[in-house]
């Protein structure tokens, strides 16, 4: 992976949290053709996030403002090394002095390192403490987010808020600031060592120690110390005698000038460049790793809720015919109609097996047709019917059940052989009845023909007295 | 390339609930149209099930079967006396008939929908007695030469005639058949409806396996974004706690800020999870006025609420303007910056110091800070758990709005069961009680900024509503 995969990557992060935090912020977005364009496109639940996110972000103008932001950040990060380049130079030329005056050794060495250590040694506290969330561990790391999200304003403030959150959550924070931290400190210790050489080359300039408390002999040891590894490098580094005669009261050969700035040089790039590259080595490696492992966390709040609308479980495929109308059978007007016989029939339809029968209404003078569910029994029924026309027909049905074609068709069949006739639509014996579904048999029923007063919900009702 | 996705005519009588199972098994409360009367749906719609991008299955939601006594007396016509046809040819006369394109024409088309697919799912209002129309009905679905299915339908229902059924079809041969409430599925209820596919159709085994193996993969996922959102919800509720100048006025203003507040996150929380089961508002209140605030939430703060979800309090609740707010004083005294970097020094000494800690600080600011009560805490964990047991257990078919407390004990699984009974009797776990004093945890408030922390702890939260943390049993209730 190179580095603009890297940012690549970042940057895709970003602007999933980016729309993901405006959306929480300020309410959902309209993003219906968004969604489909990533629905269309197919993929992973994070490429379908990641491209619905990318079409949001290049509409609201998101993506324009990573841009903005990010080369802000990169204009900043330019000023921030050359003022660690002109911090270092003048930290070295500091410490040396115009060479009118002998240098103190030790603090130069201090001037010059001093700051270094101590940010060095915060910084890996601070990864110690990570888990527990301690910030970034870097103040210069810290300040360049800072600056830059002052940088950019508006609706594009969101992107560097949303670069914070995608870092922390990722716990990547440390090891982007010690990326800059560590870029900028090997800046200054760098610029800090071209200074130091070119002073020495070019000035002539006398090292001594000094000590008010200490004897010669701890400074001789300390200074030892300091040197051994320096040494070990090939850095030149005065002698035991040497260092002791150093004290300001004796004066010096140029051989030994020369050694102590050698010990200068060495402790420096030692104690100072190498230990820094070897973090920024380190930060950049992680930093790699993170970026390799940039996986979107799919359960967070307001991109869970994206997966059945981007990764829908079915998707209709629409219809094949156009509906036709519903057609149900009409009454004819009885043109043949038999001979009147004068009697009652009454007859249940496609009853439950719980429904008692015959009715408790059932009168003596009714003749009882039973009830009626079988092909063959129908046709039986409708035989007695052609025979006698009754004048009045009672035809039980159970309302829970509904109304299809097949039962009116019956209903209407029947009907038509009767001077009168009446539907009774009983309650079922098992639950009650929606007022839907009764609704539903008036309906049907009155579409086959039969009229209002011919359908009753109930018997006896007042109203269902014979007409004349 | 990929083979054509199984197809499968959904047939059977009309107002059994064909669309409604076509609304269930794709999960889309807009499909077709449900309404409880005969001959709503009038056309084939169809609809595609998709795993990993490939479609799998294609159902097609047919119209009723209405007439299929008249069909079938004219089939009879159809053929000579004393010759001997079989179904398909019955079926191929009777659709050449000019018939087909008259009365029949609704039976027609179902009986070409279902030849051209390779298998049909009977739908079966359970409730329904077993009359000769339904069985004239699967002689003539028989003639197709198609396997069928029967799936008994709202079989939840007090009124369902399931042993009528089961032998009313074994008697016509077709003794494989689901239970599938469309309303109110079992949880495996889909994955049992595929294994008896499955059994009729055994080409096609292994795509009703992978159906079945993503299904379960699917509600996984759902569960796990659910319980994430649950979590969020708390730690931010927990976290979240307001300064106060310690007089009765404006004591009373925060309480109402406080509430109202809690009150809104809650309602955002519960949309988040509504779209996130693919169902919207109305399903669980019938009037949207009803839902951004007044009845939906304020009771969280209503000491019966409590009563009702079984929420155990060990003392006396407050009412009136404080009921489920709890003063305290300062505790983030040492406020965000320097407060996170002693926790974090400090980890377990901040639980013991944090008493006196209090103490002094408050005296030190003269203020006091208002925070949601455990009790509603506990509350709204036990709500939402509840919505979602409901959720998991809801068809989309269904129409009328969840009730959250008419959910039966014996629905839930053992995790979800165990965490009610947690949260209605334990105090709060460990992870809110970190919550609680990190004010800058929650979401709520203006200025919160994103923390690693915070994540962690949402994440590890959320694990334990999964059940996968034990809670340690060291703690009697409080």
């Amino acid at each position: 992976m190179n580095a603009a995969e890297s940012a690549g990557r970042w940057q895709q992060q970003t602007l999933i949290e980016a729309v993901r935090l405006r959306e929480t912020l300020w309410g959902p977005v309209e993003d219906l053709s968004e969604s489909r364009l990533a629905r269309a496109a197919g993929g992973s639940f994070e490429q379908r996030v990641w491209r619905r996110a990318l079409a949001l972000a290049r509409r609201d103008g998101l993506q324009q403002a990573w841009q903005q932001w990010w080369q802000a950040a990169r204009w900043l990060l330019v000023l921030m090394a050359v003022l660690a380049l002109a911090a270092g130079a003048g930290a070295a030329a500091g410490a040396l002095g115009d060479g009118s005056r002998p240098v103190n050794v030790l603090l130069a060495l201090g001037a010059l390192l001093g700051l270094h250590v101590l940010t060095l040694l915060f910084w890996l506290f601070s990864l110690a403490w990570t888990g527990k969330g301690v910030g970034g561990g870097s103040w210069a790391g810290d300040a360049w987010l800072w600056l830059s999200r002052r940088m950019v304003k508006g609706q594009a403030s969101l992107v560097p808020q949303a670069f914070a959150a995608v870092l922390a959550r990722r716990r990547s924070q440390p090891w982007l600031f010690g990326m800059v931290s560590h870029g900028l400190w090997i800046l200054a210790l760098g610029s800090a060592v071209v200074t130091l050489l070119l002073l020495l080359a070019s000035r002539r300039y006398q090292f001594n120690w000094e000590t008010t408390l200490l004897s010669p002999d701890a400074f001789v040891w300390l200074t030892e110390r300091i040197g051994a590894l320096p040494s070990l490098l090939g850095f030149s580094m005065p002698d035991a005698q040497t260092i002791r005669i150093s004290d300001g009261l004796h004066v010096l050969d140029a051989q030994a000038q020369a050694q102590w700035s050698g010990w200068l040089l060495g402790a420096l790039v030692v104690y100072g460049v190498l230990p820094r590259a070897t973090a920024l080595v380190w930060s950049v490696w992680h930093w790699w790793r993170h970026s390799a492992a940039l996986r979107l966390d799919d359960s967070l709040p307001g991109l869970a809720e994206l997966r059945p609308r981007l990764m829908p479980a079915s998707e209709p495929t629409g219809v094949d015919v156009l509906a036709s109308p519903d057609t149900v059978a009409h009454i004819r007007p009885a043109l043949d109609a038999a001979l009147p016989a004068d009697s009652i029939c009454m007859v249940g339809l496609e009853l439950a097996p719980e429904q008692p029968w015959p009715p408790s209404f059932l009168s003596p003078d009714m003749q009882d047709l039973g009830r009626v569910d079988a092909r063959a029994e129908r046709l039986a029924v409708l035989g007695r019917l052609q025979a006698a026309t009754p004048r009045r027909l009672l035809m039980v049905c159970d309302a829970g059940q509904t109304p299809d074609r097949g039962i009116v068709a019956t209903l209407v069949e029947w009907a038509q052989l009767a001077r009168q006739a009446d539907v009774i639509l009983m309650d079922s014996p098992t639950a009650p009845v929606s007022p839907e579904r009764r609704q539903s048999w008036h309906q049907r029923l009155g579409a086959a023909g039969f009229a209002a007063v011919q359908i009753h919900d109930q018997w006896p009702a007042a109203e269902t007295e014979e007409t004349p | 390339m990929n083979p054509a996705p199984l197809s499968l005519a959904v047939v059977g009588h009309t107002n059994t609930g064909k669309t409604s199972l076509l609304r269930t098994l794709t999960r889309d409360t807009r499909f077709g149209e449900v309404r409880n009367s005969p001959g709503t749906t009038r056309h084939v719609e169809g609809a595609r099930l998709a795993v990993d991008d490939e479609a799998l299955v294609e159902l097609f939601d047919t119209p009723g079967l209405e007439d299929s006594m008249a069909l079938l007396d004219f089939m009879d016509q159809l053929s000579q006396p004393g010759e001997r046809i079989d179904g398909p040819e019955r079926i191929r006369r009777f659709l050449e008939s000019p018939a087909a394109q008259g009365r029949f024409e609704q039976e027609a088309r179902v009986l070409r929908k279902l030849q051209a697919c390779d298998a049909g799912l009977y739908v079966v209002d359970a409730r329904d007695p077993v009359l000769s129309k339904h069985k004239d009905e699967l002689t003539l679905l028989a003639y197709s030469g198609r396997p069928l299915l029967p799936v008994l339908n709202f079989v939840r229902s007090p009124q369902a005639r399931i042993q009528e059924w089961r032998s009313a079809l074994a008697r016509l041969g077709l003794h494989a058949l689901a239970e599938f409430d469309t309303v109110a599925p079992a949880l495996d209820g889909e994955a049992l409806l595929y294994d008896k596919l499955a059994v009729l159709l055994e080409t096609h085994a292994d795509v009703l396996q992978r159906l079945k193996l993503d299904l379960n993969r699917q509600a996984a996922l759902r569960r796990r974004d659910a319980l994430r959102l649950l979590a969020e919800l708390l730690v931010d509720v927990a976290a979240w706690r307001i300064s106060i100048a310690p007089d009765a006025e404006s004591m009373e203003q925060a309480g109402r800020r406080l509430r109202e507040r809690v009150v809104e996150r809650e309602a955002k929380s519960v949309q988040a999870l509504l779209r996130r089961y693919s169902f919207s508002r109305q399903d669980l209140v019938a009037d949207l006025l009803h839902f951004d605030g007044e009845r939906w939430g304020m009771d969280l703060f209503d000491p019966q609420a409590l009563k009702e979800f079984g929420v155990q309090l060990s003392k006396g609740v407050a009412a009136g303007a404080m009921a489920g707010a709890t003063l305290d004083v300062v505790t983030g005294g040492l406020s965000l910056g320097a407060g996170t970097v002693l926790g974090a020094l400090a980890g377990g000494l901040w639980q013991g110091a944090d008493k006196w800690g209090q103490r002094l600080m408050g005296k030190l600011r003269g203020e006091t800070e208002l925070s949601v009560d455990d009790a509603v805490l506990r509350l709204l964990a036990v709500r939402q758990l509840s919505l979602l047991a409901a959720l998991e257990r809801r068809g989309h078919a269904a129409q009328s709005p969840i009730r959250l407390g008419e959910i039966d004990a014996q629905d839930l699984d053992q995790p979800l069961q165990r965490e009610l009974n947690v949260w209605r009797a334990q105090p709060l776990p460990d992870e809110l009680r970190q919550a609680r004093i990190h004010p800058q945890w929650s979401t709520l408030r203006d200025d919160y900024a994103p923390d690693a922390r915070r994540e962690a702890c949402v994440r590890q939260l959320a694990e334990r509503l999964l059940g996968a943390r034990e809670r340690p049993a060291k703690v009697s209730p409080a």
